[in-house]
């Protein structure tokens, strides 16, 4: 394989994306549905999918590739551009009240559903009073927990009354959860019947089969170059590689690498992406060996990350601390033992309760990621040198998330999620009122107190400081062992352009891709 | 029926019965090797610095993605493999022949609800049954032995069943119980004995049907769970590396075919030999 | 004969009990899973949400009754044609199963004939002359059938085919047989050659052992006695007697293929009906499997009750009584 990118920053594909903008903006094209008829060839892109999409709704999406979709179906108030910074997506513009107690957002003109309606201030309020509603289900009804209440000024002024400042807000609203809907539809009439504000709109479905998308006319960025995607579901990884040798699949996301140099061997071209995803052993302090910090600390001197990633993920990623989003990312160098210390480690083994080692009861989950039981297995033989064992319990995905919901084991090999703001990423574990808290098994007054300084804090710079401040405060304290970031894996086929893979695993960037 | 001894020539005799036994006598003797300990390498310990090695004499089968040793991996793989199937087989034969034993000589209700249960257990898809049981508990070799063990008892009792019928008319069953000795006795003492080939036939053949259903869930994500290697899960982790690593799977995929092989040639020569109709028509 | 004491109307209760067996156990073993559809479908996000909002879920999903009356709803549903709903494809199970079904028949039908043409001629010429070399020829081939597992084969197949041919069919979108009978084929073609190369195996032993029994039976010997060509007596006489245990072993393999070809459909993305169940199973959707498991079993019935009657059919010594 090339060499591999190491710095920790994103690997950016800006050249391609820039000239897919100049090339967008010179076909705009009528507006009808048929294909280009300017001789150009018609551009339809089959993506490789493992799995169909699991809904419709995209309140409800949280499984990957549905998140996917959704995004290229619908749109947010804002957006990530590729650097993950914030941009304006419905909303063209924003501004805080001097107390951070209000956010008026100007909508952008002329913005319209698939169907043809207008997307106004009545909309925005709708979405956003729906998803506070318990009664809706919808997944991220926590990001608007500041949200006192939504307010349509006009058809184009929305201001979010907030009960507190949040400066991560903003973040919140541009994930796809926090889609934009019409007040007219229903999530019965979405479920057969998507409209949204996105570059595309669905042509055809065959569940379990395949999804079909169309270019929207209607979207108000560029119009997309494609005439349709197709999701295609292929259930098993290697088949994909198979018919994208074909040349019947163009495109595809993988996340074991070794299926990426599969990949890359037989001619596909493959983009690598660090993900804000990290791998991690949380460990559950309430209780037993593991509530005794000296414990913990022994715990992490005696792990090597750099060799948790060389065996379990062929030493494709980089080894982490607690913070994962390129503007803020904790320096990995900064914790109690910054490589493998076993004198140290066995020294802070002796000043615990139990010095002579302990077992510990681990459950890894099997199936859900390539690397899980690997890693598993690794770390269980590197705390084996100090007399510390994990016993494995190997479970299915089911069995695994109702078990870490429940925060039913003393450690856990996990691979949380990442966000782009720090405070969005954490506060819902580390938080003591937090609702994942239980199961991250910490908190402290000095970390409530922190995370609620960064919530606060609009200067970047400060807040930057204040996350840095807790990153110390997690890794001094062993809360977890955070071990690594992975890459994901972008494969196109050679005659496939101006697709950009982001560190969130947002595929927003189909919008400017083409094939020729 | 013959003699154990008479068996044994006969099953030396035949040509599939005793290159099966070569074959899975080879197998077994890379069973022992592994699980006594002499191998060179351990299974489950990573090596970083030697992933991927092609084979070479260190590392007769090369090493995986983790550096680890293929031969000793598909040495302890193909224990895993024989222990799961043989518990499987022994689970399902002794509770197949009982329910089997029990439905034909007594009849009646008891017979009635061991049909019942064959015929649904039968009419449920065999895969799908040995899945939904792999997920409902804490999966580990023990567990899946025991969901193929389930897929396995119905055939077990429908083997069993029918010639235990035939043989409660048969006369010298009748005497037995005409001089009044209890119907367990003759249960135990007459009508067992006289359909032992019949289940021992089934049981080799059942053996090789275990190491690949065992395989088949593996490839659906449900077989032994890793790290523990078994040839099925080996097969499936390899499939990724065909190209990049071909001996990755070649060597385990080779065994399994090879030990499968061996067991239907071994059943091919048992039925041979224990079977008095097969025999009757050489 | 009263109707109620008649066999067929026996055999068709008897079905029903097997098929009401086969319901209970697919959902109380569906419930002891771990997990339900609210965490398949938001995963660890559960966490994430307040105790309202998981009711309202549950709701939803309907699992909020009890299971009797899951239990009942399911199975009153079932009498009136409802087999459930999907949330996921938001398809009802009957639609989803009138996609899939047909998908699974087709390979099983293809299969068996395949089965069939690779199994019986290899039958015979392994029984034409025993322990001969095309004996020899005919057991290997029957060994490996039943010795190499369907996911080697198929997946070295796939590979090998788009490597080096580029020839992927089931790379490209699924189509029915009504939309493009060509492009249909080829995306069966290579799924049912795999699975025939392992059903090949029983029918072909079930073939030689059948042949060979037969040809020591009395009549054939006086038909040889008396002259019949030896061509006209391996077809008529031979064959036609063997017929019986090739049909029983082939409506077992066909019951079974109903079910069995999840690995097969998985590897080269046919959308039958043992992926629909394996997709429930992912997704806690308990009623699509549920009714999806009752339909293979009804299935795997009817195709055991119509071997019954091929089998009365064929049976020389059946018709004779």
């Amino acid at each position: 394989m090339p060499n591999r990118f190491k710095s920790g920053a994103i690997r950016l594909g800006c050249t391609a994306v820039a000239a897919a903008l100049l090339l967008t903006g010179c076909s705009n094209d009528s507006g009808d549905t048929t294909p280009p008829t300017n001789n150009a060839p018609a551009q339809n892109l089959v993506i490789g999918v493992t799995s169909d999409v699991d809904t419709l709704f995209p309140w409800k999406a949280t499984q990957f590739n549905t998140v996917n979709v959704m995004q290229t179906l619908y749109g947010t108030l804002v957006e990530f551009d590729e650097n993950l910074a914030i941009v304006p997506g419905i909303a063209t513009s924003w501004e805080t009240s001097d107390d951070g107690l209000s956010v008026t957002f100007k909508l952008r003109e002329g913005v319209k559903f698939a169907d043809g309606s207008p997307c106004e201030a009545e909309d925005v309020k709708f979405s956003y009073d729906a998803i506070m509603d318990e009664a809706t289900g919808a997944a991220s009804r926590s990001s608007l927990a500041s949200v006192l209440s939504v307010e349509a000024v006009d058809s184009l002024t929305v201001v979010l009354h907030l009960s507190a400042p949040d400066v991560v807000l903003l973040s919140n609203l541009a994930v796809i959860n926090l889609a934009i809907l019409s007040s007219t539809d229903t999530e019965e009439s979405l479920s057969t019947t998507p409209n949204g504000t996105g570059p595309f709109k669905l042509q055809e479905r065959k569940p379990s089969q395949s999804l079909i998308l169309a270019r929207n006319e209607n979207y108000w960025g560029d119009s997309a170059k494609l005439d349709t995607i197709e999701f295609r579901v292929i259930p098993d990884e290697t088949s994909i590689v198979s018919a994208m040798q074909a040349g019947n699949v163009q495109l595809s996301i993988f996340d074991d690498p070794v299926v990426a140099q599969t990949a890359e061997s037989a001619g596909i071209k493959i983009q690598e992406t660090s993900q804000l995803a990290y791998h991690v052993l949380q460990l559950n302090t309430v209780s037993g060996p593991l509530a005794d910090v000296n414990f913990r600390l022994a715990i992490q001197c005696a792990v090597d990350r750099q060799e948790v990633l060389d065996t379990a993920a062929s030493g494709e990623g980089e080894v982490t601390g607690p913070i994962t989003a390129p503007a803020f990312r904790s320096d990995p160098k900064a914790r109690p033992c910054p490589t493998k210390d076993i004198t140290k480690a066995k020294e802070y083994l002796a000043a615990s309760a139990y010095p002579e080692g302990a077992t510990i009861r681990t459950i890894v989950s099997q199936g859900e990621y390539a690397t899980s039981v690997n890693e598993a297995t690794n770390v269980q033989a590197q705390l084996a040198e100090i007399g510390i064992t994990l016993d494995l319990q190997v479970m299915e995905s089911g069995a695994y998330v109702t078990a870490w919901l429940a925060a039913d084991f003393e450690a856990a090999i996990a691979l949380n999620g990442g966000r782009p703001e720090p405070y969005g990423m954490y506060n819902r574990y580390f938080i003591s009122t937090g609702n994942l808290n239980t199961v991250a098994g910490y908190s402290s007054e000095e970390l409530d107190t922190l995370f609620d300084a960064a919530r606060q804090e609009s200067d970047t710079t400060a807040r930057a400081n204040l996350y840095q401040q807790i990153s110390k405060h997690l890794e001094d304290n062993a809360v977890w062992v955070w071990l690594f970031t992975s890459y994901t894996y972008a494969a196109t086929t050679s005659n496939v352009s101006g697709f950009t893979p982001m560190a969130n695993d947002s595929m927003q960037y189909l919008r400017t891709t083409s094939i020729s | 029926m013959s003699t154990g001894r008479e068996s044994w020539r006969l099953l030396l005799k035949s040509k599939s019965g005793l290159i099966g036994l070569i074959i899975t006598g080879l197998i077994v003797a890379l069973i022992v090797a592994s699980v006594i300990g002499v191998l060179p390498y351990d299974p489950i310990t990573q090596h970083a610095a030697s992933r991927m090695q092609p084979p070479s004499a260190a590392h007769w089968f090369g090493t995986d993605r983790f550096g680890r040793d293929i031969f000793a991996r598909v040495a302890a793989g193909v224990a895993n493999s024989a222990l799961i199937a043989v518990v499987a087989v022994t689970f399902a034969t002794i509770v197949g022949t009982a329910a089997g034993l029990v439905g034909g000589f007594f009849r009646g209700a008891s017979d009635a609800a061991i049909s019942g249960v064959t015929n649904v257990l039968f009419a449920f898809p065999p895969l799908l049954l040995a899945l939904s049981l792999a997920s409902v508990f804490t999966r580990n070799w023990f567990t899946i032995a025991v969901a193929i063990a389930v897929v396995y008892i119905p055939i077990f009792i429908r083997v069993t069943r029918g010639p235990v019928l035939t043989l409660r008319e048969i006369d010298f069953v009748r005497a037995a119980r005409a001089t009044g000795q209890s119907r367990w006795r003759i249960m135990v003492a007459h009508v067992l004995p006289n359909i032992t080939s019949i289940i021992i036939v089934q049981v080799t053949l059942s053996l090789s049907w275990a190491v690949l259903t065992e395989a088949s869930l593996s490839f659906l994500g449900l077989g032994t769970p890793p790290p523990a290697p078994s040839l099925g899960s080996m097969v499936y982790e390899a499939r990724t590396l065909l190209t990049l690593a071909p001996w990755t799977m070649l060597a385990p995929g080779a065994v399994m075919v090879l030990f499968v092989v061996g067991l239907n040639l071994l059943g091919d020569g048992v039925r041979d030999a224990l079977d008095p109709q097969s025999r009757g028509r050489k | 004969m009263s109707v109620l004491t008649h066999p067929i109307t026996r055999r068709v209760a008897s079905a029903f009990g097997t098929l009401l067996g086969v319901a209970v156990l697919v959902f109380i073993m569906l419930r002891a899973i771990p997990g339900d559809q609210i965490i398949a479908q938001f995963g660890i996000e559960t966490g994430d949400m307040t105790p309202a909002q998981i009711a309202a879920l549950r709701e939803y999903y309907g699992l909020d009754k009890s299971l009797f009356a899951q239990f009942f709803s399911w199975i009153g549903g079932l009498f009136q044609g409802n087999l459930g709903f999907s949330a996921r494809a938001h398809l009802s199970v009957s639609e989803l199963s009138a996609n899939s079904l047909p998908v699974t028949i087709e390979l099983a039908v293809l299969t068996i004939v395949l089965s069939l043409l690779i199994g019986v001629p290899l039958g015979m010429l392994s029984a034409s002359k025993r322990d001969s070399i095309r004996d020899g020829f005919g057991q290997l081939v029957g060994l490996a059938g039943l010795s190499i597992p369907s996911f080697l084969l198929g997946s070295a197949l796939l590979g090998w085919a788009s490597a080096k041919f580029s020839y992927n069919p089931n790379g490209k979108a699924f189509v029915t047989l009504l939309e493009n009978p060509w492009l249909n084929i080829q995306q069966m073609a290579m799924p049912a050659l795999v699975l025939a190369f392992g059903i090949a195996a029983p029918i072909m032993r079930t073939t030689r052992t059948a042949v060979l029994e037969v040809r020591s039976l009395d009549f054939v010997r006086t038909a040889k006695a008396k002259g019949v060509p030896p061509r006209r007596l391996q077809y008529r006489h031979v064959l036609g007697n063997a017929l019986v245990p090739i049909v029983t072993m082939t409506g077992l393999q066909f019951g079974y293929l109903l079910g069995g070809a999840i690995v097969v459909e998985q590897i080269f993305s046919l959308p039958g009906i043992g992926r629909q169940v394996l997709i429930g199973i992912e997704q806690k959707e308990y009623a699509v499997v549920q009714s999806t498991v009752l339909v293979i079993a009804l299935g795997f019935v009817l195709v055991n009750l119509l071997t019954d009657v091929v089998y009365r059919l064929i049976d020389p010594r059946v018709r004779a009584a």
